[in-house]
């Protein structure tokens, strides 16, 4: 996917191989009051094994209903999502569950941790949804892993806002997922609390060799990616 | 305080129909638990201004006069003719109306004169004349007759050696609670007729009672006067229409106050759905209350804010309430008169009103001070922060001290307005116990569920981990549900018990026929038609006389009538019979039976129960009244009586000789097959037509229906507590779902499928179903043991299916709810809750 944007000059279009995701035609119209709203009009989109791309683009554009489509989260009008090998599209809301849980990682701006949890057993849910036995183990090393070794058994009104995001950052990369979803990470934080919260993400993305899809306002953020796209009223550029 | 007002109202205003519908829950508890006690308050005004409006009518007459078998004496009615007196009698028996087929029912008939009924009208279908239809040997009965038997107007039937015209079904008598009889439905002939039934012979079981009424002018009172003092040896009982039915007062105030003590409870469980549903409310208020507080205002201003809110739209839940349960009776009046069985004048009785809106009122206060309480510890800061209701601000004790207050005046107005306070009291520290219990109970159910080893199956780990998160509903689930299943429970329990003393212990010992009036020259025949059925065995014919207690020990016997052990030996005619050899089973408990050959001195053989309640052992003297002719009689023995069995025995048994001599008739008791029953009872009757014979399963069957009726009474009024639980309980999950939709949502998102959830949720909701119901369960036990071993003085028996019905019907409910939360937390949509915009 080639990008031609002023504001990405260094934007280097990549032919990719066999792209972990691959969504073609992807449409999404709600109804309203006022009519059918089209939210994404045909949008084509890939992305490597291993590789990052920055999503930018104005509020309202879209941004955040292509990551719901790719994470299986809301179901497309018309247009088919591929990752890893697996039509997403054609699956039932347990399949797309089960598939989740094994491969796709998320993390939202507004962190969503589950209230009534403890640090700890937040990380662990997934693996623990998939069976492994060793869930609790793999999420201590998880949050040990992102600084959060003594606040395992913090609730997350007892977190910082950067602690429940890196908490977020823990829960979505321990099941060791092929793709990472970020939904502006760090739009809830300040700007140092974001830029550590962004340099993890980066590292624990290296370290996993996760593919990352990550929506942004911040340029500087998206410049960290192997590729910037920009989405504007429903169409990816 | 014009502050407050100022500002409750500006948020009424602002908060409109959202307002009510946030409140929903409140008002609905609070209705329900304020119409119950509205309702059960203005029924029984209604019943008590019916009956006291036409207590003339109920009795028959202004006074009545209840007398024996024998007529009364023409001094009496000399004497009640000088008062300008109209005068009616009533002679009543138990007997056996024939159909033309054969066919024979058990009936209460009721031989009336021309003046009768005196007051009120009776109701005949077709709609004649009660004289017009008795006369020519015409006959009416009760429906139920007619069905049983297969009858039509116009047939002719037998009663006793006399043929009658039925020309009626009797729809209703004004008098048919003067005189209330478990032996069959009421059949009315004129007393002309009487004689030609053979019915009236020396000894028969008679009931006569003259109804007397009295020209204006001359006083009830001084009447009575005049008959118990120039009548007193004849004992009569003389009743006004002002003390006419006591047993259906009584039995109206009973029941009264069991189904308000029931309302009551129902509101106790709606406060609980108070206290959620004003949390929530004030939860979703924590951040203008938290601005207030920056802009400056006291915790007692916001105290007041929010207090007068709760307040006005408690009220809405209140005057609901007391619609449902004060007008609409008046409104229904018509319809619901048609099914009560005594009269009632339906109208708006302010007091029961007034009272059922105090408990809605005080019930609001108890249950609201804590989370406004909670509410008046937000601060300025907590704008910050996410303002929420802190779920754990300790209590003000000002808060505290007044809602003990609170609860005390309740308690002391439910025990004030209660004619059975210590009932009372123990209801409300019951009720109170049981609901302590549960929490109790269910903040165990949190620590150990917190405490169990982590189960491998996720689905089971977290829905054993929601019993104990921070802000579940663990508690107030099981408390919600309590108090309803509880009472069921108890009620499940003890009618479960009744039944079981009922019909297991009295049938295998109980004859299956009485027979009675068999006059002395008809007993050699009544044993010769016995004989010819193969299955009669165990025959016991006594002979059976009618006598009156007129002294013990000199004492007039007046002076024990409100004896409570011994008032109903005193009050008319008693059995009185005489044998030469102790009844079978006898067990003595002082003194000896006389000799098989002893001709001495009258003497007598006492129940154990009526000696001790008239006072009296070995040697005393009882003065009895047989036939106008005193004997007294020296107690030579008492017996414990089982009365239980139904086996033949009198509570006074003299000893033969001088009371051989005077006319009596015959009882006799039998067991057989019930297969040759129907036979054995037409043989006897065609031989026989003046002797009555009583089917004892008949009798049984009768007392288990209304002992089912009862039960089902009991456990329907047990069921609100049930419905207001119920709405408590949806009041906890609709306060919870918008959490429980987040949680469904992020596990969704983070790979669970629908089944996992859906697992997890019952995993939750069916451990405290099961816990709640095994809970409900003991208290249930617990207090039908109270019931049956101290109030009934029976052997309390454990019964386990009443207690496994209570757990599946605890779970079921709780799975039920459970169930509706899932499919709301399952439907919502993952982009409302994860979106950023």
């Amino acid at each position: 996917m080639n990008v031609n944007s002023p504001n990405f000059p260094n934007a280097v279009p990549t032919t990719i191989a066999e792209p972990l995701v691959a969504a073609r035609g992807l449409t999404l119209t709600v109804p309203s009051d006022a009519g059918p709203v089209n939210i994404l009009r045909g949008v084509d989109f890939s992305l490597g094994v291993g590789e990052a791309v920055g999503l930018v683009g104005p509020s309202g554009s879209g941004k955040t209903s292509l990551l719901m489509l790719l994470a299986g989260l809301e179901r497309a009008t018309s247009g088919s999502v591929v990752i890893d090998g697996t039509d997403i599209t054609g699956l039932g809301e347990d399949a797309l569950a089960r598939f989740r849980r094994q491969r796709i990682g998320i993390v939202f701006q507004a962190f969503h941790l589950i209230p009534t949890m403890t640090a700890l057993e937040n990380v662990a849910v997934p693996m623990e949804l998939a069976g492994a036995r060793d869930a609790m183990d793999r999420a201590r090393e998880a949050l040990v892993s992102v600084g959060l070794g003594h606040r395992l058994t913090h609730l997350p009104g007892q977190l910082s806002g950067g602690e429940q995001q890196r908490t977020a950052l823990a829960r979505a990369y321990a099941p060791q997922p092929r793709l990472l979803l970020a939904d502006e990470p760090t739009g809830n934080l300040d700007q140092a609390t974001g830029q550590m919260v962004i340099e993890l993400m980066f590292e624990l993305r290296r370290a996993h060799g996760s593919s990352l899809l990550l929506i942004t306002h911040d340029v500087a953020i998206a410049e960290r990616c192997d590729r910037r796209c920009h989405m504007a009223d429903g169409v990816l550029s | 305080m014009k502050l407050a007002f100022r500002y409750a109202w500006r948020e009424l205003r602002g908060g409109g129909i959202a307002s009510l519908y946030q409140f929903r829950i409140v008002l609905a508890c609070l209705a329900l638990g304020v119409a119950a006690i509205a309702l059960v308050g203005t029924l029984r005004a209604s019943l008590t201004r019916g009956i006291a409006e036409q207590s003339a009518a109920l009795l028959g007459g202004d006074l009545a006069i209840d007398g024996s078998a024998e007529p009364f004496p023409d001094g009496l009615r000399r004497m009640l003719a000088q008062q300008g007196a109209q005068v009616s009698e009533v002679v009543r028996m138990s007997s056996l109306i024939a159909a033309p087929d054969g066919g024979r029912t058990l009936i209460n008939l009721k031989a009336v004169d021309g003046l009768y009924p005196l007051k009120g009208a009776v109701k005949l279908a077709p709609p004649i004349a009660i004289g017009v239809a008795l006369a020519g040997h015409g006959l009416v009965a009760e429906q139920i007759v007619l069905d049983r038997l297969g009858l039509k107007d116009g047939d002719t039937v037998r009663v006793g050696d006399a043929s009658f015209h039925l020309r009626a079904a009797l729809l209703s008598q004004p008098d048919a609670t003067a005189n209330l009889g478990l032996f069959g439905p009421t059949v009315l002939i004129s007393s002309g007729d009487l004689a030609a039934t053979g019915l009236v012979a020396p000894g028969a079981l008679i009931d006569r009672s003259l109804r007397v009424s009295l020209p204006a002018g001359v006083a009830v009172a001084s009447v009575v006067d005049l008959v118990q003092r120039d009548f007193a040896d004849q004992g009569f009982r003389v009743r006004t229409s002002a003390e006419n039915a006591p047993g259906v007062d009584r039995t109206i105030d009973q029941v009264a106050e069991f189904l308000t003590l029931v309302g009551l409870a129902s509101l106790l469980v709606g406060g609980i759905g108070v206290a959620v549903g004003i949390e929530a409310w004030l939860d979703a208020r924590a951040r203008s209350i938290a601005i207030l507080r920056c802009l400056g205002a006291s915790a007692e201003l916001i105290m007041g804010v929010y207090l007068l809110q709760s307040l006005a739209l408690a009220a809405l839940g209140i005057l609901a309430g007391l619609f449902v349960g004060g007008v609409v009776p008046w409104l229904a009046g018509d319809w619901l008169a048609s099914l009560l069985p005594v009269p009632a004048h339906f109208g708006i009785y302010p007091e029961p009103l007034l009272l059922a809106a105090f408990y809605g009122v005080m019930t609001t206060l108890v249950f609201a001070l804590a989370p406004l309480g909670r509410a008046t510890s937000l601060s300025g800061a907590d704008l910050f922060r996410d303002a929420t209701l802190p779920a754990h601000a300790p209590p003000r004790s000002v808060l505290v001290l007044v809602n003990v207050v609170l609860v005390l005046a309740l308690v002391a107005v439910a025990v004030r307005t209660s004619s059975q306070s210590g009932l009372a009291l123990g209801f409300a520290v019951g009720a109170m116990v049981t609901l302590a219990l549960f929490r109790v109970v269910g903040g165990l159910l949190t620590r150990v569920a917190a405490r169990l080893p982590r189960p491998r199956a996720i689905a089971l780990r977290l829905g054993l981990a929601a019993l104990h998160r921070p802000g579940a509903d663990t508690r107030l689930m099981l408390t919600a549900l309590g108090l309803g299943l509880s009472s069921l429970a108890a009620i499940v329990c003890t009618e479960a018990n009744l039944r079981a003393i009922i019909a297991d212990q009295i049938p295998v010992a109980a004859p299956s026929f009485y027979f009675i009036d068999i006059q002395p020259d008809q007993v050699d025949r009544f044993q010769t038609i016995l004989g010819k059925f193969s299955s009669v065995r165990d025959v016991v014919v006594v002979p059976n006389l009618r006598a009156r207690i007129v002294a013990v020990n000199n004492i007039p016997a007046a002076q024990f009538a409100d004896n409570p052990q011994a008032g109903w030996a005193v009050r008319g005619d008693r059995g009185l019979t005489y044998a030469a050899l102790p009844p079978t089973g006898t067990q003595l408990v002082e003194g000896k039976w006389w000799s098989a050959d002893y001709s001495g001195k009258p003497l007598l053989s006492l129940d154990d129960g009526l000696a001790q309640g008239l006072g009296v052992g070995v040697g005393d003297v009882i003065r009895v009244n047989v036939l106008g002719r005193e004997i007294d009689l020296t107690v030579a023995s008492t017996r414990r009586i089982a009365w239980r069995s139904l086996s033949m025995n009198y509570a006074m048994v003299a000893s033969p000789g001088l009371l051989a001599a005077a006319p009596h008739t015959n009882i006799a008791t039998l067991r057989s097959d019930p297969g040759q029953d129907g036979a054995i009872l037409r043989a006897v009757a065609d031989a026989l037509p003046n002797v009555t014979g009583i089917h004892v399963a008949d009798i049984l069957a009768t007392v288990a229906a209304l002992v089912r009726k009862l039960a089902t009474a009991l456990a329907a009024t047990g069921a609100i507590g049930l419905v207001s639980g119920g709405l408590v309980l949806a009041g906890a999950i609709a306060a919870g779902q918008q959490r429980r939709a987040r949680e469904a949502v992020i596990l969704k998102t983070l790979g669970a499928t629908s089944g996992q959830i859906r697992l997890a949720f019952l995993v939750e909701f069916g451990t405290i179903g099961a816990v709640g119901g095994v809970l409900a369960g003991l208290i249930g036990c617990a207090a039908s043991y109270a019931v049956v071993s101290r109030v009934m003085g029976e052997d309390w028996r454990f019964t386990p299916l009443p207690l496994l019905a209570t757990l599946a019907a605890s779970i079921v409910v709780t799975l039920g709810f459970g169930l509706l939360s899932t499919q709301g937390a399952l439907a919502a949509k993952p982009a409302a809750f994860l979106r950023n915009e």
